[in-house]
């Protein structure tokens, strides 16, 4: 498997380019606001107000680990510190005041990361008021953010924080060519979706190809209507974005009056600029080829395939371009384009050596992401391939942190990472194996055992019973 | 019954209601009794099996509970005379209502009963306002566009709950029938007043003609009828004066045509709005026609109502017009406890003080035939001890019982609050349950 980043890569260019950019125009300042910038990111325009003080060293004793980097550690024990995996080894010293979990007989693995989820947007109960996950109005609505729709109170994140997920991206629907912004979520108990926003996590753009568009668009007799219609759509967005890019590359340099800020455009030149990744729905092997190429005219990086049922195909090109794929284990048939489906595909995109992965877009598939995993594991083993836990967790952590460009702080056991850690009852890759504890910056957010460690969303307040919770 | 399966129906709070049989003193209170005896300064209340076994003062009893209510003011719980209550959960969200419906026929056959949830939240937040009995009823908003079919008069059938929220809560079925006249009528009816009162007038000619030749009609050797056979048996209770015949109207012009039906048929009417009651009191007291009224209303909203007055409670009242408040329109099912808030502004205007309090409890029980409404030796113990008077707005309900069972005031709004009561920054909140 291969773990280096080139999105995590990209993004510290980025940046570098961007500050001597800066201090070479540091002279030349326009205005009362300072220095000009390239901010397409607006990482800051509602920032992230997350925060865990973990309250006190938690020591997981004598379990079996699952690195998600490729090992598999028996007997061992995992200190958490300060948010932070400290150390990682045999019989460790407690320090004062720890919390120590017997890890006997107990699996532990790094916090499941989905990739792909529309918890808050389309929150439950599904009714139609609450349908905030797709703005289905122009084939081109890259100037929505997801996070501007996120219901925190939605139940279904405490489930799938059962479910051992810690941190989760929400993505705008699929009506559009361009959906608009996603975002990455912590997934804790939050007033404002800010307070759950990971610190620093770059944005991505969701895009979509194949039947989603051109049913909506086509439907109403507007383009696309086809696939090429489709192409066509993001080729002269994207063209435009090259322009505005450049507007504002020249009015960093030079001067002059500034540019008219567009939100739509700003994302795009986001994503042309390196600081916001694609996370492109896209089923099929051709499409997502077209996809490569149309990346390439523009100069621009996809991080991630979505639903990628027929990755398998294009397997080498998803390696050699560095794109990940993120799939489900069996999901299949419900469109045309889902059709050719095989559950050894993320088996055959991993050993591709391309970054494969799970995810749900589900409220219930991302509460057992695990056994999404293990089917696949499973259907890779039957496809011949020597693929075990120690392997396939990363499909659940490693993989999707790097698809999000959180790889670097996130997504496996390792000194110095974000101490977030699911502590199973056994193997996790068991139907019977359920989620004990879940750490999420070292803090206990969910222990199975005690019902006041365990979440509850304001909505489950009352609902059934008005002394009780929902169940 | 095995001790686990014992458990989890008291969990659940299947036993709630069958589980008391405590006796209960409330002592020292100011008792509203909403009877011939009036309201009492200082009155001790003793209930067993449910019920009132006594009202009087220094009651000596060995009960086994004993509530001390000095300084507050006992009523009987507040009955709504009109509601959605376990029809419908967030108004906007269509999947949440059960209380309106299309369909071909006119309507009054239409029986919510099926859909009723008494686990609704609104049972509890109106619980915990103090009402303890609410008549439920289906209706059709006439301004929803082209949901509603032209011939449908009737919203269909009603029945009655007590507020506890058990499964078994539904007090009594076919209480009544509802029909639109007025303005509501003629949008449902083709556009004219006249149309709607031709439907329920026809409707209601056919009811008696199916009664009187059921067996023929039902075997098919009758002539062919305009209303189905479903419709003409669910105002059979109408027409037999078993069940009340509610009927919209605002104008009182309205009003009297359908005073006018109802003497025709000999049906037991009931007026639903009367904005313009008072303008024709004396009619109404004369035909022995209650109104349930939305006594805070005195908006000209509509040209149905311009007459609409904050004293129309008092006119009618002193008039001899039984009167029902009802919860205020704009705050409907939801907030129906604030008919208390309406019958206060009605004392305001002229109402006398105990009339507005029958006008939220015994009237409604008498017009609809329903248990509850007065504290008196054998009547069902549904009571509210308030901290204060239970028709200004700063008092609240301290205790509710349900034929003797004390009740549970929490309610999702009192959850959220004691969750929210300190807001802070971080995530404990979702760890306050």
């Amino acid at each position: 498997m291969q773990l280096y980043s080139r999105v995590f890569g990209r993004s510290i260019a980025v940046v570098l380019f961007t500050s001597v950019l800066l201090s070479a125009c540091g002279e030349k300042k326009s205005g009362e606001h300072g220095q000009r910038s390239l901010d397409f990111a607006r990482l800051d325009a509602f920032p992230s107000t997350y925060a865990i003080n973990q309250s006190r060293p938690v020591l997981i004793q004598g379990a079996t680990l699952l690195t998600g980097t490729g090992a598999q550690v028996e007997k061992a024990d995992l200190l958490l510190e300060d948010g932070k995996i400290t150390q990682i080894g045999k019989v460790l010293k407690a320090p004062k005041g720890v919390l120590i979990i017997d890890g006997e007989g107990k699996w532990v693995t790094p916090g499941i990361i989905d990739v792909h989820s529309h918890l808050g947007d389309y929150p439950v109960p599904s009714i139609e008021s609450s349908q905030d996950g797709n703005e289905m109005t122009s084939p081109n609505t890259a100037q929505v953010w997801a996070e501007h729709s996120v219901w925190t109170q939605d139940p279904q994140f405490p489930l799938a924080l059962a479910g051992g997920v810690t941190t989760l991206q929400v993505l705008p629907g699929s009506a559009n060519l361009f959906g608009g912004r996603s975002v990455t979520l912590k997934n804790v108990p939050g007033r404002s979706v800010q307070d759950m926003k990971f610190p620093g996590a770059p944005y991505g753009l969701k895009m979509a190809c194949g039947e989603n568009p051109k049913r909506v668009y086509g439907g109403k007799g507007t383009s696309p209507a086809t696939r090429m219609g489709n192409v066509a759509g993001y080729r002269s967005a994207w063209i435009e974005a090259s322009h505005y890019k450049k507007k504002w590359e020249d009015y960093v340099e030079n001067g002059g009056e500034e540019p008219k800020r567009d939100l739509g455009l700003e994302t795009l030149a986001g994503v042309l600029n390196g600081d916001i990744l694609v996370h492109n729905h896209c089923y099929r092997g051709e499409e997502m080829a077209v996809m490569l190429d149309i990346a390439d005219e523009f100069d621009f990086h996809i991080s991630t395939f979505h639903h990628a049922v027929e990755a398998y195909k294009v397997a080498d090109l998803l390696a050699e371009h560095n794109v990940c794929a993120a799939m489900w284990a069996d999901w299949w048939g419900f469109k045309h384009e889902a059709f050719d489906m095989t559950e050894a595909n993320i088996a055959i995109v991993d050993q591709a050596r391309a970054c494969a992965m799970i995810h749900s877009d589900s409220g219930v598939g991302v509460q057992h992401l695990n056994q999404e995993v293990a089917k696949a594991m499973a259907a890779g083993q039957r496809a011949g391939f020597d693929i075990q836990p120690k392997d396939a967790v990363a499909w659940m952590t490693l993989n999707p942190a790097r698809a999000l460009g959180i790889d670097g702080q996130t997504g496996s056991l390792e000194m110095g990472k974000m101490a977030d850690v699911v502590v199973w009852s056994g193997n996790p890759f068991s139907v019977y194996t359920q989620v004990e504890q879940v750490f999420i910056d070292g803090e206990l957010m969910y222990d199975h055992a005690d019902a006041k460690r365990q979440p509850r969303s304001d909505f489950e307040l009352g609902i059934l019973n008005a002394e009780g919770e929902r169940l | 019954m095995n001790k686990l399966v014992v458990f989890y129906i008291l969990a659940l709070g299947l036993c709630f209601g069958s589980a008391q049989a405590e006796t209960i003193l409330i002592k020292g209170a100011k008792v509203h009794t909403l009877s011939d005896k009036g309201s009492l300064d200082t009155a001790d209340i003793l209930i067993a099996d449910g019920r009132i076994v006594q009202v009087g003062s220094s009651l000596d009893a060995s009960a086994e509970r004993v509530i001390n209510a000095s300084g507050k003011v006992v009523t009987p719980g507040i009955i709504a005379p009109i509601s959605e209550l376990g029809l419908v959960e967030i108004s906007a969200a269509s999947t949440t209502n059960d209380h309106s419906v299309t369909g071909e026929s006119i309507g009054s056959a239409f029986n919510p009963l099926p859909a009723y949830n008494p686990k609704s939240t609104l049972i509890p937040f109106n619980r915990a306002g103090g009402v303890t009995s609410a008549v439920v009823f289906p209706s059709i908003s006439p301004w929803d566009g082209g949901a509603v079919e032209a011939q449908r008069v009737f919203a269909g059938r009603s029945f009655a709950i007590k507020l506890n929220s058990e499964f078994d809560s539904v007090e009594a079925r076919d209480v009544a029938q509802k029909a639109y006249l007025g303005e509501a009528g003629a949008q449902l009816a083709g556009g004219s007043r006249a149309s709607a009162y031709a439907k329920v007038e026809s409707a209601l000619r056919e009811a008696l003609e199916y009664r009187e030749n059921r067996s023929a009609i039902r075997r098919g050797e009758w002539r062919q009828l305009d209303y189905n056979l479903a419709d003409l048996e669910a105002l059979q209770p109408v027409v037999d004066g078993k069940a009340s015949l509610v009927v919209t109207a605002n104008r009182a012009s309205d009003i009297l045509a359908a005073l006018a039906l109802a003497k025709v048929f000999d049906v037991k009417l009931v007026l639903l709005g009367a904005a313009e009651g008072w303008m024709v009191a004396d009619q109404l007291a004369e035909a022995q026609v209650p109104v349930v009224i939305d006594a805070i209303n005195n908006l000209p909203i509509s040209f149905s109502s311009l007459g609409a007055r904050l004293d129309n409670a008092a006119l009618l009242t002193k008039a001899g017009v039984k009167v029902a408040i009802s919860g205020p329109d704009y705050a409907a099912t939801h907030n129906l406890y604030l008919s208390r808030q309406s019958a206060g502004n009605a004392v305001a205007h002229g109402l006398p003080y105990e009339a507005a309090l029958k006008s939220i409890s015994s009237n409604v029980a008498d017009i609809f035939s329903l248990d509850g409404g007065t504290l008196e030796t054998g009547a069902v113990a549904d009571i509210v001890i308030w901290s204060g008077d239970p028709l200004e707005v700063t008092s609240y309900p301290e205790q509710v019982l349900i034929a003797g069972v004390p009740q549970s005031l929490v309610t999702r709004s009192t959850r959220l609050r004691d969750r929210y009561s300190k807001p802070s920054k971080g995530h404990k909140f979702g760890y306050r349950h």
